[in-house]
């Protein structure tokens, strides 16, 4: 599941000409993540302040949900405050696992040197790499998300090998595949087979759509 | 030997022609995602699991032993061919293993890594066998007190202990702890956090979330960087993999070395293959200078290669027994097992092995029979395996988004589901993007129902008296165990920051 492939130079962040000004955001974004955990706690918070409780148990249902809130609140606020001190740019360290892994403890534990870490640096892009305004490319995703979303949207309606083939060719699209028409039939190839060995093979219910109500 | 008897039972039922056709399925699977780099095992059981529902569990399972072992057999591939390992479990075999390849020597480095898996694998099962009996009967007599401590221990083990940082760690605890919440509280009956849906009550479904952390989010995270990152290039691997025995007895001891590293390690909830296989490879580098063998960081040695390969397979063969002893998830591939387990009914812990012991000898049988299937389809096609490396992305990705959504609709043929799913997918995108490990959110899914109702109980015992959850020796040596690792962890990461300040 996670890979370690090297974080690229994140050069990607800088501004096409001279220094970049900084800002209060540059390094920051992190600050959604902030974003995500408060709301969750708020959203417990309330849940659990507003919990209809059944029966009578000591400690009883919300004792639970109270230590996580109280947990991701804390979290969220440290977090809030790393950010704040020190925010990540440039970042071009490794991390092991997308962070599962302290690369200095397994640096340590592996008496690595400098050997291993030119070994790293050598699968790295020798020429700098182009910059970018933003270091993820929102375009891709939005795509992506756009493809996601129409599927769930359209699933019902259109039935599996419709919705299924046009979610194929979107993010087919999306990675960078030109061949267009081509991708039609692979979409369509992949999506059929599925039908064929999980729905008529293994029985997985997947909805017909109006193709069903024609046959 | 009443185990032996079992296992031999296990044999028996697992060795139909239909029960091996599962398990090479399930190995091709298994290498196939390993080979692949940010795929592995814990995705491609968590997108398999809705789409073989209908499965005999039997079945289910035995596949599900092929794909284990198999992502820690492929992972090597990519490491020495490309020097981008597959997973982080096969970094440390990658530092030799790409040498060796740069060098002229990938069938070797290949070979040594099948051979490795094999005997690490191997070793390990038969420990499991072996000490399954001692250590369900340790589990025996385990209470609420110290269900808890263990809970609390995998926790803080995992996302405290070795994660890059404390605070994204227990985030990400915090956020699993909190998805376990939702749906109908057991012991009470109430409803939690579930928004008046109905379609909430039994909780977020444990699919949608592993598939959605581990399958969609792996896709968006692509999909942010396809564009900018580098292509990597490939060292070809030409004819089969081998070894002569020269090599063979070369590697022989380092291959031991590293299951004795990795065999503990599958029993100690620190995230996988990680630990141990950097600490194999640490050793072999130190036992390298002693030697002033020159190979050793030039052309590449065989040791540094070996040790590492067999400590990630020998982790991941006692991790299963932790998981059915203990019920305990010492990675995410265990938890997402664990997870199985649950899906089909089962509750792995002592009580399985009475109650489906038929299942757990047969699971166990296949875990061996799989090793020979994947050393057998690893060593002559090696270089087979590597042309997976040129799939074209866009098709790879594509076919995981689609799979991803028939997983999770087959699940209930809910929508909302698919709605969940999505949500969590940006979330897994997110805490890629940000390097807040995922493990975490998936052990405390599994676990953190557990860890509240045995809370519960052990307080509701108590009458609300806190001492109880430090009343017993078990307890006390598992809470000791934990506070020197976070202190000793906690050193190591105030000493690096000290010594980057000076630099």
């Amino acid at each position: 599941m996670s890979l370690t492939q090297n974080q690229p130079e994140a050069g990607s962040a800088t501004e096409p000409h001279g220094k970049p000004k900084p800002r209060f955001w540059t390094g920051r974004s992190e600050f959604v993540v902030v974003a995500v955990l408060y709301t969750l706690a708020i959203l417990l918070t309330i849940g659990t302040a507003t919990m209809n409780v059944q029966g009578k148990s000591a400690p009883g249902p919300q004792f639970f949900p109270i230590l996580v809130c109280i947990v991701l609140y804390l979290v969220a606020t440290l977090l809030a405050i790393q950010i704040l001190r020190s925010p990540k740019v440039p970042d071009n360290s490794i991390h092991p696992g997308h962070g599962q892994f302290s690369a200095d403890m397994l640096h340590d534990l592996g008496h690595l040197g400098q050997q291993e870490d030119e070994a790293y640096n050598d699968a790295r892009p020798r020429t700098p790499a182009k910059s970018w305004k933003t270091y993820s490319d929102w375009r891709t995703v939005g795509l992506m998300l756009a493809g996601v979303v129409s599927f769930v949207l359209l699933l019902e309606p259109l039935g599996w090998i419709i919705s299924a083939t046009m979610l194929f060719w979107i993010v087919a699209y999306a990675l960078g595949s030109h061949r267009r028409f081509f991708d039609v039939g692979v979409g369509l190839l992949f999506s059929s087979i599925i039908q064929l060995a999980f729905g008529a093979g293994l029985g997985l219910s997947l909805p017909a759509g109006f193709i069903g109500g024609i046959l | 030997m009443e185990q032996l008897e079992l296992l031999m039972g296990g044999f028996a039922s697992a060795l139909t022609p239909i029960n091996l056709l599962w398990v090479l399925i399930g190995a091709v699977l298994g290498t196939a995602v390993g080979v692949l780099p940010g795929l592995g095992s814990a995705m491609a059981v968590a997108l398999l699991l809705p789409v073989t529902f209908s499965l005999e569990p039997t079945a289910a399972f035995i596949m599900f032993a092929g794909i284990y072992f198999g992502g820690l057999f492929g992972d090597s591939t990519s490491g020495i061919l490309l020097n981008t390992p597959g997973n982080s479990s096969a970094m440390a075999s990658t530092f030799e293993g790409h040498r060796m390849a740069k060098s002229g020597q990938a069938a070797k480095a290949l070979a040594t890594c099948a051979i490795g898996a094999f005997i690490g694998g191997l070793i390990a099962t038969t420990l499991v066998v072996f000490f399954a009996p001692t250590l369900v009967k340790m589990a025996t007599v385990f209470g609420p007190a110290e269900y808890f401590a263990l809970a609390v221990f995998a926790f803080l083990a995992i996302s405290a202990v070795v994660s890059e940082s404390v605070v994204r760690g227990i985030a990400a605890l915090g956020i699993g702890l909190s998805l376990a919440l939702v749906g109908i509280d057991g012991p009470s009956g109430t409803a939690r956090f579930t928004l008046g849906m109905p379609q909430l009550f039994d909780g977020i479904s444990v699919i949608v979330i592993t598939v959605g952390l581990l399958a969609l989010g792996e896709v968006f995270h692509i999909a942010s960087r396809i564009h900018r990152d580098p292509v990597v290039t490939r060292v070809e691997a030409k004819g089969m993999a081998r070894l002569n025995l020269a090599d063979f007895k070369k590697a022989l001891p380092a291959w031991l070395r590293g299951t004795a590293f990795g065999a503990p390690f599958g029993l100690i909830p620190a995230g996988g293959a990680e630990v141990p296989t950097f600490l194999a490879y640490g050793t072999e580098k130190q036992l390298a200078k002693r030697r002033n063998d020159p190979e050793f960081g030039t052309t590449g040695s065989i040791h540094g290669l070996a040790a590492p390969e067999a400590a990630a397979n020998a982790t991941a063969g006692t991790a299963m027994g932790a998981l059915l002893a203990l019920g305990l998830p010492t990675s995410a591939t265990a938890a997402i097992m664990l997870a199985a387990f649950q899906q089909y009914g089962m509750q792995p812990g002592p009580l399985l092995f009475e109650r489906s012991g038929d299942l757990v000898w047969t699971l166990l049988a296949s875990l061996f029979i799989g090793l020979v299937i994947l050393v057998m389809i690893n060593m002559p096609f090696a270089s087979v395996w590597a042309k997976l490396l040129s799939i074209p992305k866009h098709y790879l990705y594509a076919g995981i988004t689609v799979f991803s959504m028939l997983g999770v609709y087959a699940v209930s043929s809910a929508v909302l589901d698919l709605w969940l799913l999505i949500a969590i997918g940006l979330l897994g995108f997110l805490m890629r993007r940000y390097n807040i490990p995922l493990a975490p959110v998936l052990i405390a899914v599994i676990l953190g129902p557990m860890a509240e109702t045995e809370l519960r109980r052990a307080l509701a015992v108590s009458e609300g008296d806190l001492g109880i959850l430090v009343d017993s020796p078990i307890t006390v040596t598992l809470y000791a165990v934990l506070a020197a690792a976070l202190v000793l962890s906690a050193v190591q990461h105030l000493r690096h920051r000290a010594t980057r300040k000076v630099a």
